[in-house]
């Protein structure tokens, strides 16, 4: 990369010289003086500044009038005088904060922020101890639910268009806004609906007093009866840097602990409220064993682990085992190490198996930021799969990069599942005009950002493929979005316990036992139809489920928020996941070694001793071995009657997520998203009530007209999908 | 900004089902548009009546008695300023500036200037504009 020369320049902050790169924010540069300016309006990841809020007044040498500094930027010779120096600034800033403050309800006592705040701690410092305000205060009904997880306190508003910002310039939902102007301005919803947007509880974090508030919350703690252990959310392999507050052994909430490479100091709502699951009702606390007849028992850990042993060692070397691709690598080692060396299988269902070849153009995910270009490929929608990628994606663009999505919904629109061929023709310089010309300009570029969203046979390969074949240099970035949020560490794991890949436990024959490692995995139907041909079932879970009828032995599982060790994040970063609170149970690892020690194999129960340091880096390049030759992509398009169905797996769904009851209405409506033309010859609007299915046998979903959607294709999220075949017919009803 | 133009002119006002076909022509959020919306005086997101009447209450037609004038419409029409007559006729509101400080006070009539406008006027506005002629319904 070839950054251009800084220029350097000199400023002058109370009478302390500082050098800095020109153009640096004045906040910045004061604090590099040792300064510390006070801010509420300025936060630097939402855009330009905007200077609402006055906060931040200084005097500035050869200007008449107090200044904003959080607008200025540095110049050379520059000379600023702060609050700390300049009378006329303090008296401004007190000005100012008694004026934020006039309609201010100052109940603290009550209000969750209260300890913690910006407004409470800068008024404390530099504040005026007494209002001349003896009106009334304006007042306002509160709190008003703008959706089932945030409350917004009006009255406690200081209008600094922090959370307006961000849902119009980094999330881009648009739906939060500023209402009426001037003294009238509220922040609202629109027509009271619920702020229903992936990346909405930020503005909790961001709101610089008590007026955005999570919900979940509200009158649970005060800052100095917690514990904010630092951990990385386990529910999507983006991995976020997180920390988790605790009070009295339980999980309050979840903030950003900014990692700038990974997450900008951005949660999605996934990962921000998902915690709640760790209590639902449902949870398994005892090892439970099949009785014949008598359905299950719940034993001791004891009988549970020489049960276990004995259904593993009968089944005679014929042992599979499926992940869910949550596991942390010590427990994925622990497992794969117990069924390759201990107990002869080499069966394994993984949910992510990546080539490693990928890992020759690794770089962090800020640098899509900035790409010139980005190249988007798959069905899967990358917000659903990995929320803050499209977030960096959105901020390329926004920084003026051409952003390029290929697929059935994409700006070169292609059919489903045809990530692989498109990859091919990019790759070869040949398909559609569009196509060729895209493909030129990723050559040209010096900063390529590729994104592959989908499920694609043999996606990692293919995609460093593509990647080597467009001369993706420094600079440039491939991100394969894997399936699970730890997949690549759970494959890593597993081919480092034996030889290579070993073998997908499919095929007709009888198996001597399966071990299901997780809800996920529970979950999944094919698992389901191994557990069929297996003699012996042994699961992990956190929740009863079917898989609870199937199962011979299971023992309770683990939440991410549970236990101890590495996970291996979309970039291939290794990260540390603390245990923030203690299971109700033995913890899986140790059931694990107890099991181990049983059979005879040593597996150490504790993870690691600290591997990662705290915002972990990311390793350097592989070496690219020379890339395979494209195999030709066979077409999966096949024909049909009807329109073609593209099934997503949306973010909010999962064992964790619908047990959690303040994401329900995250979770994805009952809807079809259809194409303009197929929609109006049909005759079908957004919001008409639709028949989905084929030969008269249907079921009813509420059309979602989508201009961007390519004709002949419908989209579905998985939980509408059941039952539904690759094509269907859509009616109005 | 057009868009929500004519969308008032076809509903008369903007309400939500509007906001929300603006929104979807422009590929944004009811919630932006209604952002905006609510920004602009000249945008309602409540019904009003055939005439609007706008009476100018910023400084210079203060000064001009702009006060009395908005005192002697609201007696008139018996509602206040803000609000809309029972038929459906009137609505009433205080404006910001009108950009006419030179001839205050002003008061507009669905958008249409009457200047130098005196509380002894406002009787005979009314009566005309009730006696259907006057400023038409063009905006
Ligand atoms: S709600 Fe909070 S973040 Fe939003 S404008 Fe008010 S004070 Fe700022
Ligand atoms: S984006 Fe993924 S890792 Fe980040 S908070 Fe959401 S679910 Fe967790
Ligand atoms: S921080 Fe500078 S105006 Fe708000």
């Amino acid at each position: 990369m070839s950054a251009p020369a800084v220029e350097l320049v000199t400023v002058n902050v109370d009478g302390r010289e500082v050098q800095v790169p020109k153009g640096t924010g004045m906040i910045e540069t004061a604090l590099a003086a040792g300064v510390e300016i006070p801010v509420f309006c300025y936060e630097p990841r939402l855009g330009p500044p905007v200077g609402a809020c006055r906060m931040c007044l200084c005097e500035v040498e050869g200007m008449p009038k107090l200044q904003a500094a959080c607008t200025l930027t540095a110049q050379d010779g520059m000379e600023l005088r702060s609050a700390q120096t300049s009378a006329k600034a303090a008296e401004g800033q007190n000005a100012v904060l008694e004026f934020i403050l006039l309609n201010h309800p100052l109940d603290c006592p009550d209000c969750d922020k209260g300890g913690e705040c910006p407004l409470q701690d800068l008024t404390f410092r530099w504040g005026p101890s007494n209002t001349r305000m003896h009106f009334p205060k304006r007042t306002f009904e509160k709190p008003i639910p703008i959706s089932p997880t945030i409350s917004l306190d009006r009255e406690r508003c200081i209008l600094c268009y922090r959370c307006t910002r961000f849902s119009e310039g980094v999330s881009e939902d648009l739906q939060l806004v500023a209402a009426h102007r001037g003294a009238q301005s509220i922040i609202t919803t629109f027509e009271e609906e619920p702020y229903r947007a992936h990346f909405s509880g930020n503005v909790t974090e961001l709101c610089p007093v008590g007026a955005l508030l999570p919900s979940t919350y509200r009158f649970r703690a005060r800052p100095w009866e917690i514990d904010n252990t630092p951990t990385v959310c386990g529910l999507c392999p983006v991995g976020c840097n997180t920390w988790a507050t605790t009070r009295e052994g339980k999980v309050q909430r979840i903030l950003s602990r900014n990692h700038p490479e990974v997450d900008d100091g951005w949660l999605c709502d996934k990962g921000r409220f998902t915690f709640d699951h760790l209590r639902a009702e449902d949870r398994l606390r005892e090892p439970l064993v099949r009785v014949r007849r008598r359905g299950f028992e719940a034993v001791g850990y004891d009988d549970a682990v020489r049960e276990v042993a004995r259904g593993l060692r009968e089944a005679g070397g014929s042992v599979a085992i499926a992940f869910s691709g949550g596991e942390t690598v010590e427990q994925a080692s622990a497992l794969a190490r117990l069924v390759r060396q201990g107990l002869g299988g080499d069966a394994a269902i993984l949910p992510d198996d990546l080539d490693p070849a990928v890992d020759a153009f690794r770089a962090p995910l800020s640098a899509i930021r900035d790409a010139e270009i980005c190249l988007v490929l798959g069905d899967e929608p990358v917000m659903e799969r990995a929320p803050i990628v499209d977030l960096w994606l959105r901020a390329a663009r926004r920084a003026g990069a051409e952003v390029v999505t290929v697929g059935p919904a994409g700006s070169v629109s292609t059919p489903p599942g045809s990530a692989a061929a498109t990859s091919a023709e990019l790759a070869g310089g040949g398909g559609s005009d569009e196509l060729r010309d895209a493909g030129r300009r990723l050559r040209e570029a010096s900063r390529v950002a590729i994104v592959w969203s989908g499920d694609d046979h043999d996606s990692g390969r293919r995609a460093a493929t593509l990647a080597a074949s467009l001369g993706l240099g420094d600079g440039s970035g491939l991100y394969v979005l894997p399936r699970s949020p730890n997949g690549r560490g759970v494959a890593q794991a597993w081919y480092e316990a034996g030889e290579g890949r070993g073998f997908d436990p499919s095929g007709e024959e009888e198996l001597g036992a399966l071990i299901v490692s997780g809800d996920e995995a529970a979950y999944d139907p094919r698992v389901a139809q191994l557990a069929e041909r297996a003699r012996f079932v042994f699961a992990t879970s956190m929740f009863t489920g079917d898989h609870t009828l199937w199962a011979h032995v299971v023992a309770p599982g683990t939440s991410y928020l549970e236990r101890d060790g590495t996970v291996v994040n979309l970039e291939g970063r290794a990260q540390r996941q603390r245990r923030v609170v203690d299971p109700p149970h033995l913890d899986e690892l140790e059931l694990l070694a107890r099991v181990g020690t049983e059979l005879g194999v040593p597996i150490a129960p504790w993870a690691a001793e600290a591997t990662v340091d705290d915002h972990a880096e990311l390793a350097p390049r592989a070496q690219l071995e020379a890339p395979p030759e494209f195999a030709p992509a066979a077409s999966t398009n096949g024909a049909g009657p009807g329109l073609e169905l593209v099934v997503y797996r949306p973010l909010f769904s999962g064992p964790g997520v619908e047990r959690v009851e303040s994401l329900a209405f995250q979770r994805p409506a009952p809807e079809i998203e259809l194409a303009h033309a197929d929609a109006q010859a049909r005759g079908i609007a957004t919001g008409d009530t639709v028949t989905v299915g084929l030969n008269g046998s249907g079921r009813a979903l509420r059309a979602a007209v989508r201009r961007k959607l390519r004709p002949g294709v419908a989209r579905i999220a998985a939980e509408h999908a059941d039952g539904l075949g690759s094509h269907v017919e859509v009616t109005k009803a | 900004m057009p868009a929500l133009h004519l969308a008032q002119d076809r509903y008369g006002w903007l309400p939500p089902e509007a906001l929300r076909e603006v929104a979807e022509a422009l590929d944004l959020t009811p919630a932006y548009c209604y952002a905006v919306a609510s920004f602009y005086d000249m945008y309602h997101l409540e019904p009003v009546g055939r005439y609007e009447i706008a009476v100018c209450t910023n400084v210079s037609c203060a000064l001009a008695g702009a006060q009395d004038v908005l005192a002697a419409f609201e007696r008139e029409l018996g509602v206040q300023a803000g609000g809309t007559t029972e038929d459906g006729e009137f609505s009433l509101s205080s404006f910001e500036c009108l950009g006419g400080c030179g001839w205050a006070t002003v008061v507009a009539v669905n958008w249409r200037y009457r200047e130098h406008v005196t509380a002894g006027d406002v009787p005979g506005i009314v009566a005309e504009l009730r006696g259907g002629e006057g400023a038409g319904d063009d905006a």
